[in-house]
C-alpha cells in the first residue's frame, strides 16, 4: 500500500516541474504532496525550480540595469 | 541604425508624405529618436537569447523597422520599451528557429525513453546527486556575479532547450503559445522544461550555492 503512495523521486520531480505548467489532477496533487512531506530532496528541488522561475523573470530588469 | 532609419524616412518623404502634416512628421522624428534610446537595451536582450552579436543586430533592426511601420498601433498604451520588447521577442524566436532549421533534423530529436535529464536519477528513480538546501536563495538576485553564473549555466543547455526555457521563463510566453509557435507537443514541452530546469539547477547549485562568493 505504502509503495503505491510513495513513488520514486524522479516522478515527483517531474510532477513538480509540470505543476508549474498546468494544474495537476487531484490524485497527482495528493501524491506529490505526500512525497514532498516525506522527502527533503524533492522539496529542495521544488523550491529551487520555483526560485529559478523568479530569477528568470527578472532577466529583463537585469539587462535594463546593465552598464553599457 | 539612425542612418538607416533616416534613409527610410527620406524614402517616405519622396513617396507622397507631403500630404501629411508637419506635426506628424515631427512625431515620426520623435519616435525615431525614442527608438534609438532603447536600441542598446534591445541589443542586450537579443544578444542574451541569440548569443550572436550580428544576429542580435538583425533582430533589433527588424524590430525597429517593424515598430516604425506599425507606429499607429502604439498609442502609448504601454511603455515604449515593453512594446518594442514584445516585437523583439518574436523576431528573436523566428531567427533562432530559422538558424536551427539549418541543423540536421535529428539534432533536436527527443528520446522519450531516455529523458531523465542526463543521469540525474538511477534506475530506481532515486537522485544520483540529491538537491541540497539553498537556504534563502533570493539574496543572490542582488548579486551581479550571480547573473554571470546564470548566463553561463544557460549556455550549457542545448540551444533548443535554452530557447524553450527562455520563451517560457524569461519571455513569459504561455505553454500553449510555445507549443504552437515551435510546433511541439505539450509532452515534449514538459520534457524539455524539466530537463532545462534540472540542468540549470545543477549548474547553479555547483557554481553559486555550493561555493564561497562575495
Amino acid at each position: 500500500m505504502i509503495h503505491r503512495l510513495i513513488y520514486p523521486c524522479e516522478q515527483a520531480a517531474k510532477l513538480s516541474s509540470r505543476a508549474m505548467e498546468q494544474a495537476l489532477t487531484m490524485p497527482e496533487r495528493v501524491r506529490l504532496r505526500l512525497h514532498l512531506m516525506m522527502c527533503e530532496r524533492c522539496t529542495n528541488f521544488s523550491r529551487q525550480i520555483e526560485f529559478l522561475r523568479r530569477a528568470s523573470r527578472k532577466i529583463p530588469e537585469v539587462l535594463e540595469n546593465d552598464a553599457d | 541604425m539612425a542612418k538607416y532609419l533616416g534613409a527610410r524616412f527620406a524614402r517616405c518623404h519622396e513617396t507622397g508624405i507631403t500630404t501629411r502634416s508637419i506635426s506628424t512628421m515631427a512625431e515620426d522624428d520623435d519616435l525615431a529618436q525614442s527608438l534609438e534610446t532603447h536600441r542598446k537595451y534591445l541589443q542586450r536582450y537579443a544578444q542574451f537569447h541569440l548569443r550572436d552579436p550580428s544576429l542580435a543586430e538583425d533582430a533589433v533592426q527588424d524590430t525597429l523597422v517593424a515598430a516604425l511601420s506599425q507606429r499607429d498601433r502604439f498609442q502609448g498604451r504601454s511603455q515604449l520599451r515593453t512594446w518594442l520588447t514584445g516585437i523583439l521577442k518574436h523576431k528573436v524566436i523566428d531567427l533562432m528557429r530559422s538558424r536551427d532549421r539549418a541543423l540536421p533534423p535529428d539534432a533536436f530529436s527527443l528520446d522519450q525513453d531516455n529523458n531523465s535529464a542526463e543521469g540525474a536519477f538511477d534506475a530506481g528513480g532515486n537522485w544520483v546527486d540529491p538537491p541540497a538546501d539553498w537556504g534563502k536563495p533570493d539574496a543572490a538576485l542582488e548579486a551581479s556575479q550571480f547573473w554571470r553564473v546564470y548566463q553561463e549555466c544557460c549556455q550549457r543547455m542545448s540551444r533548443r532547450d535554452a530557447l524553450v526555457y527562455s520563451m517560457r521563463e524569461v519571455m513569459g510566453l504561455s505553454s500553449e503559445e510555445i507549443c504552437k509557435k515551435i510546433e511541439i507537443t505539450t509532452t515534449n514541452l514538459h520534457v524539455i522544461l524539466f530537463r532545462a530546469r534540472q540542468s540549470l539547477r545543477t549548474c547553479i547549485s555547483k557554481n553559486w550555492f555550493g561555493t564561497q562568493h562575495d
